[in-house]
């Protein structure tokens, strides 16, 4: 019997995520805002929740992994900006942070904290957060927050996090204002059995450079976290920007993150997506070659311990000719941790003297762990350069019984595998304090192992 | 007891512990402080088995017999207890292990060696990693490359001898140390392990070498021949000369009458 679908109910409409909440949470703002929240949450409604039926997400079952019916709204918490009221592990985050031209710290997607170099401020950057800048930049919002880069129609959870955004963090840049020091975003996730929402939108001008470091972390949560990101970056002619998320989130958290990167004309925007903490984290990165000249280096790298789930699915997508993309996601598995790598090289028709690469690297620590690559191209230019390729490795008994006979515990030994086998990714892409702090965060997941 | 051998194996079995099959057939060797000691022997005969048994490679299992380290058992320990009790094996493949640079691995290695509690003196390490590098001929900058990957044969084996010369162990194992090298690599590890012998002239080596032509540049004082997992002839440096010159063909022989 063939099944009417207009009337079936639309699937992901909870107690917590329906019209009524939106329209409820909505109810101060502009009315550009509400409409937006209002459009996206129809886009919400009218899109499947996807399944292990789609390519993308065959190996990421959502209807064992997520439980959107057990989520409750988070309670609003008006944090102080008070560093020693800061939970521990928040503060301990922001200690190790190196020197930043400009700090933000929130908790439960809301931020409570952001400083910012004076003379930046004179020269016109603007660090704040995306709940404050529907005040004080409305126009930045109008035009970029989940417009052309990331827009509710891009999918089901790009369509639920653009109704339900609560806060997130705005950087613009602009034109020849060139940033020495990065930005530094910690957040802390301190409440459990919640749903958080945030954004992150950055603008850089022509030929202005800056670098923003993203962490989100927090303990172990009793009960599944949704904490839902998306991140819409865009470069402008000759700009130069970094992007990195530090994912350092505790067991019971389901991170879902949706990124976009937009390369005008001669510009570099690289990304480095540092995956350590969640019980299940998707990560989507879309990277597009917009202008002539542009180029992009994706890195990534995950850890995965005890039975975490990590989904990274990246594109890259070369649309204007003579442009170049390099990603490197390499990934460690012990215990019956599980990684899935899906990458696309997409080179559109005008993508002429396209040089493009991808290479996924999993090394497994132990007979239960798994990793899924599946590297792919979707080539419609002829003359282009472009090479896919994906390993799976078990840490071998000879290298350890080597490092062994030289007086190394088997702790050791595999450390020093793991850190060599990692360090690639970091050396790629050197951030001051970014190295350490990473290195750190290995080390501790590897004396726990 | 200043007379017992620092190496002292007896009756010794190994096999291959997945198979199963049986490669040492009842071994014997005794080898006192200070002396080099060479095994010779046919491909096949067990002699690299011998090597990685003594250092404890997890690929074989012992079955039968004892191996004694300083008069210490040590057929129970980890290979990591056996080069902290002063083992050293210089492997005949060494292993490649990419981005870890050699610098970072011997600082590793060289505190795993301290007592519990001690820290390594970092600018200490430095001047004497140097030092060794320089004895075997090596660039500074070599510290800084990853450990044997993308290194040639030569390169590789002067790293084990670095190695050797960074733990200073009671007693080496060199493993084919020779194979693969041309003559001025050859006579570059000769050089570095004679150097060790006599700055430390209580150091037992045993040379493991299918050829007679590293025994040209480190001299022994005893010479082993090995057939089908056992010793079968023990003399002087002349046995070398002899097996040179007429081969494992007698040894070969005699086996299977």
């Amino acid at each position: 019997m063939p099944m009417d679908t207009t009337t079936m109910d639309p699937e992901g409409v909870t107690e917590t995520l329906n019209r009524e909440k939106v329209q409820a949470y909505s109810g101060p703002e502009p009315e550009w805002l509400k409409e937006r929240r209002s459009h996206a949450w129809e886009v919400y409604e009218k899109t499947p929740m996807p399944t292990t039926r789609l390519e993308e997400w065959r190996y990421t079952d959502l209807k064992k992994k997520l439980d959107l019916d057990g989520l409750a709204w988070p309670e609003v918490t008006e944090c102080a900006d008070d560093f020693d009221a800061c939970p521990d592990g928040l503060r301990d985050a922001m200690e190790a942070d190196r020197a930043a031209a400009g700090h933000v710290w929130g908790i439960d997607g809301l931020v409570f904290h952001i400083d910012l170099e004076e003379d930046l401020q004179q020269k016109g950057v603007v660090l704040t957060s995306t709940r404050r800048a529907v005040d004080s930049h409305p126009d930045l919002l109008k035009q970029y927050l989940a417009t052309e880069t990331l827009p509710p129609e891009s999918g089901k959870f790009e369509a639920l996090n653009a109704s339900f955004w609560t806060d997130g963090i705005l950087l613009y840049v602009p034109s020849g204002v060139r940033l020495d020091l990065p930005i530094r975003v910690t957040r802390w996730v301190s409440q459990t059995g919640v749903a958080l929402f945030s954004r992150t939108l950055v603008i850089a001008e022509p030929g202005s450079q800056v670098s923003l470091v993203d962490e989100i972390l927090s303990d172990d949560l009793e009960s599944q976290t949704l904490v839902s990101d998306a991140v819409e970056v865009v470069a402008k002619d000759g700009a130069q920007v970094q992007y990195v998320s530090l994912q350092r989130l505790g067991h019971g958290a389901f991170y879902q993150s949706s990124q976009r990167t937009l390369a005008q004309r001669d510009s570099t925007l690289d990304t480095l997506n540092v995956s350590m903490g969640a019980s299940t984290s998707r990560v989507d990165l879309n990277a597009q070659l917009l202008g002539p000249g542009a180029n992009s280096d994706m890195l990534g790298l995950y850890f995965g311990d005890d039975t975490q789930h990590f989904d990274h699915n990246t594109s890259q997508d070369h649309v204007a000719p003579n442009t170049s993309s390099d990603l490197l996601y390499k990934g460690a598995l012990d215990n019956e941790s599980r990684s899935v790598f899906r990458g696309i090289i997409r080179v559109h028709p005008k993508g002429q003297k396209t040089d493009a690469y991808q290479t996924n690297r999993n090394l497994l620590l132990s007979d239960n762990a798994r990793a899924d690559s599946l590297p792919n191209l979707e080539i419609q230019a002829d003359d282009v350069r472009c090479s896919h390729g994906a390993t799976v490795g078990q840490l071998d008994a000879e290298s350890r019984f080597y490092l062994m006979s030289r007086g190394l515990t088997r702790e050791q030994a595999e450390r020093l595998v793991v850190m060599g086998f990692l360090g690639e990714v970091l050396s790629r892409l050197p951030l001051g304090g970014v190295v350490e702090k990473v290195t750190n965060v290995i080390e501790e997941k590897l004396r726990q192992v | 007891m200043s007379d017992a051998p620092v190496l002292q194996i007896r009756n010794l079995h190994a096999k291959v512990a997945e198979e199963g099959t049986e490669i040492l057939h009842g071994l014997d060797l005794d080898i006192p402080a200070g002396e080099v000691h060479a095994i010779m022997g046919p491909n096949g005969s067990g002699k690299s088995t011998l090597a990685k048994v003594i250092a404890g490679h997890p690929e074989y299992e012992v079955t039968e017999g004892t191996v004694t380290f300083h008069g210490e058992d040590i057929l129970e320990m980890e290979p990591d207890e056996r080069s902290q009790a002063g083992l050293f094996l210089a492997f005949q493949y060494p292993v490649e292990i990419p981005g870890v640079s050699i610098a970072n691995f011997m600082r590793t290695a060289k505190q795993a060696h301290l007592p519990e509690g001690e820290e390594l003196d970092l600018f200490d390490f430095q001047d004497e990693l140097l030092d060794r590098m320089k004895l075997l001929d090596m660039d500074p900058t070599f510290a800084e490359r990853p450990v044997n990957d993308g290194f040639s044969g030569g390169e590789k084996k002067r790293n084990e001898i670095l190695q050797m010369a960074m733990l200073k162990p009671s007693m080496a194992l060199m493993d084919e140390t020779d194979s693969g090298l041309d003559i001025d690599a050859l006579q570059v590890v000769a050089h570095g392990v004679n150097a060790l012998t006599e700055e430390d002239s209580q150091m037992g080596v045993l040379l493991i070498t299918h050829y007679q032509r590293l025994l040209n540049y480190i001299k022994p004082d005893v010479v082993h021949v090995m057939v089908d997992g056992k010793i079968v002839k023990t003399g002087g440096p002349e046995v070398a000369l002899e097996l040179e010159e007429e081969g494992y063909a007698d040894y070969r022989e005699f086996e299977t009458a």
